[in-house]
């Protein structure tokens, strides 16, 4: 490599409280390439994302721009150094307008705005990213990936050099990652560095220049893209060989429990039909936008549906609050813990209770702390949650750990339907082999299992039949041995209709 | 109805709501009091606007920043007796060294709030609610618990209330109105034109976005207390100018107006969205209904505070419900022109494309 690096972090540690972060770590970015970082969670990824863009200050090491020490202390030097981050949900600001959005941090066009002008440059740079967007929308009603589109416009307008995206394609359809990729090489054509995180190894594959490879706080790896396989990989990340983890196991298949006729909700999907079985998992595939999750929050009561009817036990009900789906026996794993799931300042215990608590009720009327512990107890044992006591705030476990504890709360509802919406999303390899497996559990125990996933292989793997849904349509349901990749892919494109034929 | 969503922005369907709204309050009391429409009401209804409408621009900016300010009222309080008293003591202080004087207090009575707010991160109704009661106590330890009375003031500022700047037949333009006007000008255009007001806006849009923008939002956040602390001041000043007499209780419950007028003017209370000339109409609305209802004899007086709290609530049920409707649709509408306009591009640069 003869080109100069642009961006050199040399010897960085940070520390918090107990937790080594990041641990005597370099990372080198050249001009031009993309340089994909991968790890677990917790390896120590964000946090070095953090000292780079000036939210954290390293403890101990260097950053080298150009060859040159500088002090990243603030966003604002970040940017003038021209380091800038563009995160799995952006941070736009929904009440301004694109254009607004992409310049909102410029120090340097004038002391007055001028409309016209800032809506004619902010046309010019989408265009040089090949997107099409109103630049006077307001960034309220775009898609995350239209959010996206605008922050690397804005990165670019601030003459970037060096560009972290973290996880950007986490919430995006098969088409916008395609786009996004797009976006990724042109601006490495442009000659900017481009760190680029993510969880899944394909897109890193197909994208990057060169991997590195964080593990617990340290630099395991950094090699040039084609030297590296897809298993030795894994075996950095994990630093163990990492054998079937998508293992299966043969649940007993009882009666069936749920059925969906006809299920439909105005505007949003229609016509959903399917039964599932004790023991049984069912797996919802599709594209973002397929509308899986609504099927999931009609099924939760969240949103009901206004068509159709659930059937549930043999009696058809419609489920018109989350109340009366826990009733049931329905558990409902939401995509988005941070905003549904958890109750990020409490502690794991009062997040496990909190659909129950009636369950822990003294006879005065008062919630007896010592049994609502025992249960939290319980499921950190059961679940495998890493944390130092189940009193500790779950806003400061790790995504994994947080993912187990929104389990454990669900399971402790008891239910014989759990709907699980992205359950391994954004966790790490280990914790998801877990998480897999307590799904098996469940099954084997006669819960009947839906499993909402845009992980195509793990819901292939984990599913016994597989119902593919496109932009609100029931487009077919696969039995396990018929459905592969391309089927359910061609199905979930809605490039075939197979639906008849194969539907129960 | 799409080209009416695309023709006019949420904000401005709300304000044409809001202009249609107090022609309707005007006609409602027009037909219930005697000499409604009359020159003399017009005068005092625009003198009285004129106070509230100032604050309430100072309150428009903090609340666009997810903040609010609940001492405004002690502000001009204590700013209208601390001038007051000065004048009384020397009558020969320039006009101009006095507003200044009264911005001037305003300002770090609002710097005080800021500083906490901005950079000690204290919840800003937990702040202005502690220097709520802290300026009155103030003002009430200043005064000695004396009043400011007309007859200690100079000539010059009993009349200002009732100077022109023109007249139309009866209808007087006063100076203290022209005062308003110059405000509101002035502000909305900082909103619409400077980086600053931008600023505003996305703080209060995305707070968490803000902090990594690279722009200094805890600097801009400041500000919008000072701004909002030296118009309190100003609008203390013109509370001095308009009764002459001031007493302990000065500029009580002006903080509940001017959060009522910048919410009924459409002033998003969770930041982010909102407008000066809306939180103009609001004042006007706010006001003509409080000055007609002391005049009505079917109501009592006690109604009047009750019938505020209830246009807030109103108004803010109607942000939660009518606004968010309108955004997504407008949103919408402009997401399907967006959608068309791509399809058709597609169309056009694949002719022989083979589905």
């Amino acid at each position: 490599m003869d080109k100069k690096p642009v961006l050199e972090m040399k010897n960085i540690s940070k520390r918090f409280d107990m937790t080594q972060a990041l641990d005597n770590v370099s990372l080198t970015l050249y001009p031009g390439e993309i340089h994909a970082l991968v790890g677990e969670n917790g390896a120590g990824k964000s946090t070095l994302i953090k000292t780079m863009t000036g939210i954290y200050r390293p403890d101990t090491g260097n950053i080298l721009l150009d060859g040159q020490p500088v002090h990243i202390h603030n966003s604002q030097q970040a940017q003038s150094h021209g380091v800038a981050a563009i995160y799995q949900e952006p941070l736009v600001f929904p009440d301004l307008n694109v254009a607004e959005n992409i310049f909102i941090s410029h120090r340097d066009r004038g002391a007055v705005v001028s409309w016209k002008k800032m809506y004619k440059d902010a046309e010019s740079i989408l265009e040089k990213l090949d997107v099409k967007l109103d630049v006077k929308m307001p960034a309220r009603g775009l898609t995350l990936a239209a959010q996206q589109a605008v922050e690397i416009a804005k990165a670019i307008s601030l003459d970037v050099r060096v560009l972290i995206m973290d996880e950007p394609t986490a919430s995006l359809s098969a088409h916008e990652v395609a786009q996004l990729f797009k976006v990724a090489n042109t601006l490495r054509e442009q000659g900017v560095a481009v760190l680029f995180i993510s969880h899944r190894l394909e897109e890193v594959f197909k994208i990057s220049d060169r991997i590195s490879v964080f593990r617990d706080g340290r630099h395991i790896s950094t090699n040039i893209t084609g030297d590296v396989t897809h298993d030795s990989l894994i075996r950095d990340m994990v630093g163990r060989e990492v054998g079937d983890y998508f293992a299966k196991s043969q649940a007993e298949k009882g009666e069936v429990l749920v059925s969906a006729r006809g299920l439909g909700k105005e505007g949003v999907f229609s016509d959903i039909n399917f039964d599932v079985r004790r023991g049984e998992v069912l797996g919802f595939a599709g594209l973002v936008g397929s509308r899986r999750t609504d099927v999931g929050l009609a099924l939760f009561g969240i949103e009901p549906a206004d068509a159709g009817e659930i059937i549930f036990e043999g009696e058809p009900l419609t489920m018109k609050s989350p109340e009366q789906a826990l009733k049931c026996g329905i558990s409902y794993l939401t995509e988005d813990r941070r905003q549904f799931g958890l109750t990020m300042p409490m502690s794991i215990t009062s997040n496990i209770s909190l659909p129950t608590l009636k369950r822990y009720l003294s006879g005065l009327g008062l919630v007896k702390h010592s049994r609502e512990k025992a249960t939290a107890e319980d499921y950190r044992k059961r679940l495998t949650i890493r944390t130092p006591s189940v009193n500790h705030e779950v806003g400061k476990l790790s995504g994994g750990n947080q993912q187990k504890v929104m389990l454990g709360k669900w399971l402790n509802a008891e239910p014989k339907l759990f709907i699980f919406d992205e359950p391994t999303r954004g966790i790490d390899v280990g914790a998801k082999a877990e998480v897999h497996h307590i799904i098996n559990e469940l099954a084997e125990q006669g819960l009947a299992i839906i499993l909402i996933s845009s992980d195509l292989p793990e819901a292939l793997a984990m599913s016994d039949r597989i119902l593919v849904m496109r932009e609100g349509k029931q487009m077919g349901i696969f039995n396990r041995e018929e459905a592969t990749q391309e089927i359910v892919m061609t199905a979930a494109m809605g490039q075939s209709h197979l639906t008849e034929e194969i539907s129960q | 109805m799409n080209a009416l969503m695309r023709r006019f922005r949420p904000e401005q369907i709300r304000e044409l709501v809001l202009v249609v709204l107090i022609i309707m309050v005007i006609i409602f009391f027009a037909t219930q009091i005697e000499n409604y429409l009359s020159p003399r009401f017009f005068n005092r209804i625009s003198t009285s606007v004129a106070i509230i409408a100032v604050v309430a621009v100072g309150q428009t900016l903090v609340v666009l920043t997810r903040n609010i300010d609940l001492s405004v009222g002690s502000i001009v309080g204590f700013t209208a007796y601390f001038v007051g008293q000065q004048l009384a003591d020397n009558n020969e202080i320039a006009p101009l060294a006095v507003v200044l004087m009264a911005i001037g207090v305003g300002a770090a009575m609002g710097a005080f709030n800021g500083v906490l707010v901005a950079y000690g991160r204290v919840p800003a109704i937990i702040v202005t609610l502690g220097t709520l009661a802290l300026f009155r106590t103030m003002l009430v330890e200043y005064s000695d618990a004396q009043t400011v009375i007309t007859s200690s003031l100079p000539a010059w500022i009993i009349d200002l209330p009732r100077a022109n700047i023109f007249s139309i037949d009866k209808l007087d333009f006063r100076l203290l109105v022209g005062i308003m006007v110059a405000v509101v000008i002035i502000f909305q255009l900082m909103l619409s034109y400077l980086p600053y007001g931008r600023r505003l806006y996305a703080i209060g849009s995305n707070p968490d976005a803000a902090k990594v923008a690279g722009f200094p939002s805890q600097r801009i956040v400041f500000f919008a207390f000072v701004l909002c602390g030296a118009l309190s001041g100003l609008a203390g000043f013109m509370f001095l100018a308009r009764f002459g007499n001031i007493t302990v209780v000065a500029g009580l419950g002006i903080e509940l107006k001017s959060v009522a007028a910048a919410v009924v003017g459409g002033a998003n209370i969770n930041g982010g969205a909102g407008t000066i000339i809306g939180t103009l109409l609001g004042a006007i609305l706010i006001d003509v209904i409080d000055n007609s209802l002391i005049r009505w004899a079917e109501i009592s007086q006690f109604w009047r505070e009750a019938l505020l709290g209830l246009m807030i609530l109103l108004a803010v049920a109607a942000d939660f419900v009518i606004m968010n409707r309108l955004r997504d649709l407008w949103a919408r509408s402009e997401l399907q022109m967006t959608q068309q306009d791509v399809e058709e591009t597609q169309t056009q640069e694949e002719p022989g494309h083979v589905a």
